[in-house]
C-alpha cells in the first residue's frame, strides 16, 4: 500500500451523514463534501389517533433504496473485520463466523416468537436443549444456561446464582475476590450483584499468589473469580489448591470462560474445581463479534447450583422439549431466553466441527499464539502461554505502537492490558491464521518496534481517517448529529 | 522533568494541595494533572456539604484513568470551582490558580498534619 | 485444501507441512508440548460430537429447526414483528460489519461509529431527548438500567421503584435483578382498564418515590393517555420518569420528552430483526444534563475530529465503563447489541419520517379493525379496554382461553392466552395478509 496524500484521502472516505445533504467543494487541490446542510424532512404526524395522544412531527433522514445501499456500503469500507485481514486482538478471540451459519439464521422457520406454545416450538427447543448439552461436556458442567445475552451477563447470573446458593444455607456473605488483571467486567457484574469487591494481586510469575489469596478468603467469601488460562495465557497450575482454598471457607470458584479457546477437548473447568462459569459465544465458539455485540454468554453450574438456574430452564421429557422454572431460580436475567440467534450459530458451529475440530481448534489457536511470539522482538515477560501472549512494547508507547500497525494493513492486539506487563500488547491470533498470515504480522510488529518516536506519534497514516482527538471528544461531548453545531 | 511545588501550600500523598488563607484552597499538584494527562471531567461536592479530612470529595477523569480526590482538611464546603465543569482543562493548565477545585471553611485551621511542601517534593522524586 | 488433516477444524488453514515448520521454529516435537495443563486436571474424555461436513451440519440443524410448527403468528406483549426489507440483511450482513469488534480502534472502524452515530441521533429526535446510547441488550435489561442510573443520580433521593400491575413477568424480574446492587425496591402500583390509574398513583409518589415507570403502547396493546400526570408527579418529587416504549410508536405516539420523561427504554428491535424468539434491542435514552452524561450505562459514540481536523467518530466518556471503572462503573455492561442498532438504524432510515408515521398510523388501524371484526363474532368482545390500541389488543372470550389458543393453534394460528378468558391479538404487516382465515378461525374455534 502506497502512501497517500492526506488531502486525497480526504475526498475518498468523508461520508455525509444520513442526517446532512452534502454539496461538493471541488478545486485543483480538493473534492470534498461540505457537510453543514441538512438532509432530513419534517412530516407532521396526523394519526387516526386523538391528537392530546401523539406527537407533533418527525423528522429523520429521507432516502431512497439505491442511496441507503451506497450509504452503508461506504461505511462498511470504513471499517475493519475479521475478513478484512488479520485481527490478533487479545481476550478477543477474533474467528472467522462460518458463513453457514448465518444462512441458518436467516431461516424463517429460525424466526418464531418466544410466547408461541412448546409443541409448536419444538425445533427451538430442541436446538438450545441441544446446546445446554454440548455446552455441559464441554465445561465439565452439570446444567447450563443460555439465557444471559453477554459475557458479563453471564458473570453477573453466575454471581446471582452463587448469592442465592448462599443465601439458601442460611449464609449472608459480603465479598467476591477478583483477581488485578481481571477483564472489568467481573468487578462491575460483582458489584451489581451487590458485594464488595476485593482485588487479589498475581505473585512474580504472573500468576494466582497463593499467599495472598490464603489472606483475602474469609467466611464472608461468597466466590472468587478466575479465568484459566489466565489474562496472560499461562495455565494456573495451582487450580486444585486454589479451589481447595476457596471451597474450604465455604466459597464457591467462578470460571471466566474469555480463554476456553486454549482448552477446547482437553481440560475443563468443572474437572478443575470450579462449581459455576460462563461462556462466551461470540469468543470460542464463533458466532460474530458484530461491531461489539450481540454476544451470548451461557451459564454452567454444578449439580448443587442447578435448582438456581434463570427461569425457564429446558428440559426433555418423553421426546418433547420443555421449558420449567427451577425450584430456587433467580428469575430472569433477559426479558425472554437470550440472544437466541447468536445461541443458533454457536450450535451451528459446534455441529460442524464435533469433537475433532475443536480439539483441534485449540491446538491451532495454542500453537499459533507460540509461533507468533517466536517470530516477534518485541519481549514476552511470561510463560508458557497458550492461545494468547502479552508482548511488551517497552519504551514505546503500546498505543502509538498499535497506531502504526494500522497502516501495515492489519489489526493490532489489545493494548496496555493486563498492566502487570508494562506497555502491554496483548496478542491472541486464534486458529485461523496460516503461517504465511503470521509471518506478516511478525512483519508488522517489528515495522512498528523499529518506528522511532516521531513516526509511531503519528501514525495512521493509511487509515480512513488520521489519529483521533480523544480530548476533544471527552470534554465537548457531541452525541448526535442534533449536538454537531453545539 | 520537574514540577511545581508551591511553598505556601500543604500536601497530601494523594496529590491534593491546600493553600490556607482564611478558608483552605484545595486542588490537585502539578505532578498529578501530568500523571493523569488531559482532564476531562471534575465531580465535585456542593457548597454546604461537609467533609472529613481523608474523605473522597470528589472525581476526577482523564481519557483513560479516574482518580478519586481527597479532602485535606474537615470541614465545610464553602466554594466549588464551577469553571471546572466546562473547562477541566484548567486544571492541566493552571493547576494552583485557575484550576483550584473547593474552597473549605475548616474545622481545625491548623494544617500541621499535611505533607509540608519539602516532603511532597520528596515523595515526587 | 491438500496436505490438510482430514479431521480438524475446517476454519485452521494449516498443512500438515506448515505445522511441522511452526512447531520446528517453536522448538517442540507436537502440539500437545505446548499445553501447560497439569496432568490430573487433563481431560482425555470425548463429548460425543462427530464432525460433520458444512452439509451435513447444515441440513441437521435445518431439520431441527422444521420442527417448528409453522404458524401464523399474532404474537406480541413487548417483541413484534415486522416487516424488514431485504436491502436490510444484505448491507448488515456485510462482513466488514457483522465481523468486526468493539470500536477501540477508531481509525479503522469509521463506519460503524458512524452507523451508531446515526442511530444514537435517530433516537435523540424520537424521543426528545438529548442522549442516547449506542445500546442495551433488550428492553427488560434496559429497564434494570434505568432504575440503577436513578439510584447513582444526586438529584434522586428515593429508594422506591413503581411499576404498573401490568408490566410483563419478564421485564418485572429483570428489573428485581438488576437492583440486587442498590438499595432500591420495585412496588406495584395498579392500572385502570389498562392505563395508569392516576389517582392511586398520586397517593403513592412522595419523596421517598426513586423512579416510576409506565409505557406506552402497554403490553396490553393500549395507549396510555396518563402520561403528563405521570411526569408531573415524577418532576413534583424529585423522581425518574422512565418511559418503556417501542421504536415504532415512537413515530406517532406522544414524543417522551414532551411528557416529561427523563428515561426512555424499550425495544428496538422492532425495526430491523423480525420476531426471533426474543432476540432484541434495548433501546436508552435520557436527558442531556451533566449528571446524566456522567452516569447513563452503555457505550457512547461522539464526534471529533482527526489529527488533519476532519470529523472523525469515536466511543467516547469511556470512564463511565467497566474497563476503566471496574466495580465502580456505571453498569457492567460489555458487548451490547451494536449489530442489530445498525439494523435498527438502516431500517428506519429506510422508512423516512413519511415511511415511519405510516407504519405507526397502520399499527393503530390495524388493532382497531381487528377488534372490531372479532367483536362481530358471538361471544367474543374485543377490545377488552375502551382505549385507542397499538398493533395489539385484548378480546375476551366465552371459552377458556387456553382452549381458544389451543384450538386456533390447531388452525394454524397462534394468540396469547392472557387471562381465564382473555386472549390477546397483535397484528402488523406480516401477518395481514392471513387476516381473513384467522377471523374465520377464531369464529370457529368460539363459537
Amino acid at each position: 500500500m502506497s502512501q497517500q496524500d492526506p488531502v486525497e484521502r480526504a475526498s475518498e472516505d468523508e461520508e455525509p451523514l444520513h442526517f446532512e445533504q452534502a454539496s461538493w467543494q471541488t478545486s485543483e487541490e480538493t473534492y470534498e463534501p461540505l457537510l453543514s446542510e441538512k438532509g432530513t424532512s419534517e412530516v407532521t404526524v396526523e394519526s387516526p389517533l386523538p391528537d392530546d395522544l401523539t406527537r407533533d412531527s418527525v423528522e429523520l433522514p429521507e432516502v431512497e433504496e439505491p442511496e441507503l445501499a451506497r450509504h452503508y456500503t461506504r461505511l462498511s469500507e470504513m471499517n475493519y473485520g475479521v475478513e478484512s485481514g488479520p485481527f490478533p486482538l487479545g481476550s478477543c478471540t477474533m474467528k472467522y463466523n462460518p458463513k453457514f451459519t448465518e444462512d441458518l439464521a436467516a431461516r424463517p422457520d429460525a424466526s418464531v416468537h418466544p410466547d408461541r406454545s412448546e409443541q409448536a416450538s419444538q425445533g427451538t427447543l430442541q436446538v438450545l436443549h441441544e446446546l445446554q448439552g454440548y455446552l455441559a461436556d464441554i465445561g465439565g458442567m452439570d446444567a447450563v444456561t443460555l439465557q444471559p445475552p453477554a459475557g458479563a451477563a453471564g458473570e453477573f447470573t453466575g454471581i446471582l446464582i452463587a448469592k442465592a446458593y448462599h443465601e439458601a444455607n442460611g449464609d449472608d456473605r459480603s465479598e467476591v475476590i477478583v483477581p488485578e488483571s481481571a477483564h472489568g467486567t467481573n468487578f462491575a457484574s460483582a458489584a451489581m450483584a451487590g458485594y464488595d469487591v476485593v482485588s487479589l494481586p498475581s505473585d512474580e510469575n504472573g500468576r494466582v499468589d497463593t499467599e495472598a489469596l490464603d489472606a483475602a478468603l474469609s467466611e464472608e467469601t461468597a466466590a472468587l473469580m478466575l479465568t484459566n488460562p489466565n489474562t496472560l495465557g499461562l495455565f494456573e497450575r495451582d487450580i486444585e489448591e486454589i479451589a481447595d482454598m476457596v471451597h474450604d471457607v465455604g466459597g464457591l470458584l467462578y470460571y471466566d470462560g474469555a480463554n476456553l479457546n486454549a482448552l477446547l477437548g482437553r481440560a475443563r473447568p468443572g474437572d478443575m474445581g470450579f462449581d459455576v462459569m460462563h461462556y462466551n459465544v461470540h469468543k470460542t465458539f464463533a458466532t460474530p463479534h458484530g461491531g461489539g455485540g450481540p454476544g451470548a454468554g451461557p451459564v454452567g453450574v454444578v449439580e448443587e447450583l442447578r435448582e438456581f438456574l434463570p427461569d425457564p430452564h429446558i428440559r426433555e421429557e418423553g421426546d418433547t422439549y420443555e421449558r420449567y422454572t427451577p425450584e430456587r431460580t433467580i428469575g430472569k436475567v433477559h426479558g425472554y431466553d437470550g440472544n437466541w440467534l447468536v445461541l443458533l450459530k454457536a450450535h451451528a458451529y459446534i455441529t460442524r466441527l464435533g469433537d475433532s475440530g475443536l480439539t483441534d481448534a485449540s491446538a491451532k489457536a495454542v500453537l499459533n499464539a507460540n509461533y507468533l511470539a517466536e517470530q516477534i522482538d518485541y519481549e514476552i515477560p511470561f510463560g508458557p502461554f497458550h492461545h494468547e501472549f502479552v508482548a511488551s512494547a517497552g519504551e514505546q508507547d503500546a498505543a502509538d505502537a498499535a497506531k502504526r500497525m494500522l497502516d501495515f494493513g492489519v489489526h493490532p492486539p489489545t493494548t496496555k492490558w493486563p498492566e502487570i506487563v508494562p506497555e502491554a500488547l496483548m496478542t491472541e491470533p486464534t486458529e485461523i491464521e496460516s503461517k504465511r498470515t503470521l509471518d506478516q504480522l511478525a512483519a508488522a510488529f517489528d515495522a512498528a518496534k523499529s518506528s522511532s518516536g516521531e513516526t509511531l506519534a503519528d501514525a495512521p497514516n493509511r487509515t480512513a481517517v488520521g489519529r483521533i482527538d480523544q480530548t476533544e471528544a471527552a470534554r465537548n461531548p457531541r452525541l448526535s448529529w442534533q449536538a454537531l453545531d453545539e | 522533568m520537574s514540577f511545581e511545588i508551591r511553598d505556601d501550600c500543604r500536601y497530601r500523598e494523594s496529590h491534593e494541595w491546600a493553600h490556607p488563607n482564611g478558608v483552605v484552597r484545595v486542588g490537585i499538584t502539578d505532578f498529578a494533572q501530568d500523571e493523569l494527562g488531559d482532564v476531562v471531567f471534575v465531580e465535585l461536592p456542593r457548597e454546604g456539604d461537609t467533609l472529613s479530612q481523608g474523605e473522597e470529595f470528589g472525581v476526577i477523569e482523564s481519557i483513560k484513568a479516574v482518580s478519586d480526590l481527597y479532602a485535606p482538611v474537615s470541614g465545610e464546603v464553602a466554594a466549588v470551582n464551577e469553571r471546572l465543569f466546562d473547562e477541566p482543562e484548567l486544571v492541566n493548565e493552571s493547576p494552583f490558580e485557575d484550576g483550584w477545585m473547593l474552597e473549605i471553611e475548616p474545622d481545625d485551621p491548623d494544617l500541621d498534619t499535611l505533607l509540608s511542601a519539602g516532603e511532597y517534593r520528596d515523595q515526587t522524586e | 485444501m491438500s496436505g490438510r488433516s482430514a479431521s480438524g477444524s475446517p476454519y485452521a488453514p494449516h498443512t500438515d507441512a506448515e505445522t511441522a515448520a511452526m512447531l520446528d521454529a517453536i522448538g517442540v516435537s507436537d502440539e500437545e508440548a505446548l499445553f501447560d495443563i497439569p496432568d490430573a486436571v487433563r481431560f482425555d474424555g470425548s463429548f460425543d460430537i462427530p464432525a460433520r461436513s458444512e452439509q451435513a451440519a447444515r441440513a441437521e440443524v435445518a431439520a431441527t429447526l422444521g420442527r417448528n410448527d409453522d404458524l401464523v403468528e399474532f404474537l406480541g406483549r413487548g417483541h413484534y414483528d415486522h416487516y424488514v426489507p431485504s436491502v436490510v440483511d444484505h448491507l448488515s450482513d456485510r462482513s466488514e460489519f457483522i465481523t468486526s469488534y468493539t470500536q477501540y480502534q477508531p481509525e479503522v472502524a469509521q463506519g460503524f461509529l458512524q452507523a451508531l452515530f446515526e442511530f444514537q441521533s435517530m433516537l435523540v429526535e424520537l424521543t426528545g431527548l438529548g442522549l442516547a446510547n449506542c445500546s442495551m441488550y433488550d428492553a427488560a435489561t434496559a429497564l434494570g438500567e434505568a432504575a440503577t442510573l436513578a439510584a447513582r443520580l444526586r438529584s434522586v433521593s428515593g429508594t422506591r421503584v413503581l411499576v404498573p400491575d401490568l408490566l410483563h413477568d419478564g421485564r418485572r424480574s429483570v428489573l428485581e435483578n438488576y437492583v440486587t446492587g442498590t438499595d432500591l425496591a420495585v412496588e406495584t402500583y395498579p392500572t385502570d382498564d389498562a392505563n395508569v390509574d392516576s389517582e392511586t398513583l398520586r397517593e403513592s409518589v412522595d419523596e421517598s418515590v426513586a423512579m416510576v415507570y409506565a409505557e406506552n403502547p402497554t403490553v396490553r396493546g393500549t395507549v396510555e393517555e396518563n402520561l403528563d400526570t405521570v411526569g408531573t408527579l415524577a418532576d413534583d418529587h424529585d423522581a425518574l420518569f422512565t418511559l418503556g416504549t417501542d421504536i415504532v410508536a415512537l413515530g406517532v405516539l406522544e414524543e417522551p420528552a414532551s411528557v416529561g420523561a427523563d428515561v426512555v427504554v424499550g425495544d428496538g428491535s422492532a425495526l430491523g430483526l423480525p420476531s426471533a424468539y426474543g432476540f432484541g434491542l434495548g433501546l436508552f435514552a435520557c436527558r442531556d444534563d451533566r449528571e446524566f452524561l456522567r452516569q447513563v450505562p452503555g457505550r457512547l459514540v461522539g464526534a471529533s475530529e482527526d489529527d488533519t481536523g476532519r470529523r472523525a467518530y469515536t466511543l467516547t466518556l469511556q470512564t463511565r465503563e467497566q474497563h476503566i471503572r471496574r466495580e465502580r462503573a456505571t453498569s457492567n455492561i460489555c458487548s451490547n447489541q451494536a449489530w442489530v442498532a445498525l439494523r435498527t438504524a438502516m431500517h428506519a432510515a429506510y422508512l423516512g419520517p413519511d415511511g415511519l408515521v405510516e407504519l405507526a398510523n397502520d399499527c393503530v388501524r390495524r388493532a382497531q379493525e381487528t377488534a372490531a371484526r372479532l367483536d362481530a363474532l358471538s361471544g367474543v368482545q374485543a377490545p377488552v379496554h375502551d382505549r385507542h390500541h397499538f398493533r395489539e389488543f385484548v378480546a375476551q372470550v366465552d371459552q377458556p382461553a387456553e382452549t381458544v389458543a389451543s384450538d386456533l393453534e390447531s388452525e394454524g394460528y397462534a394468540v396469547h392466552a392472557v387471562d381465564d378468558h382473555e386472549v390477546q391479538v397483535c397484528v402488523t404487516e406480516t401477518n395481514e395478509p392471513a387476516l381473513d382465515g384467522f377471523i374465520e378461525a377464531f369464529a370457529e374455534v368460539t363459537r
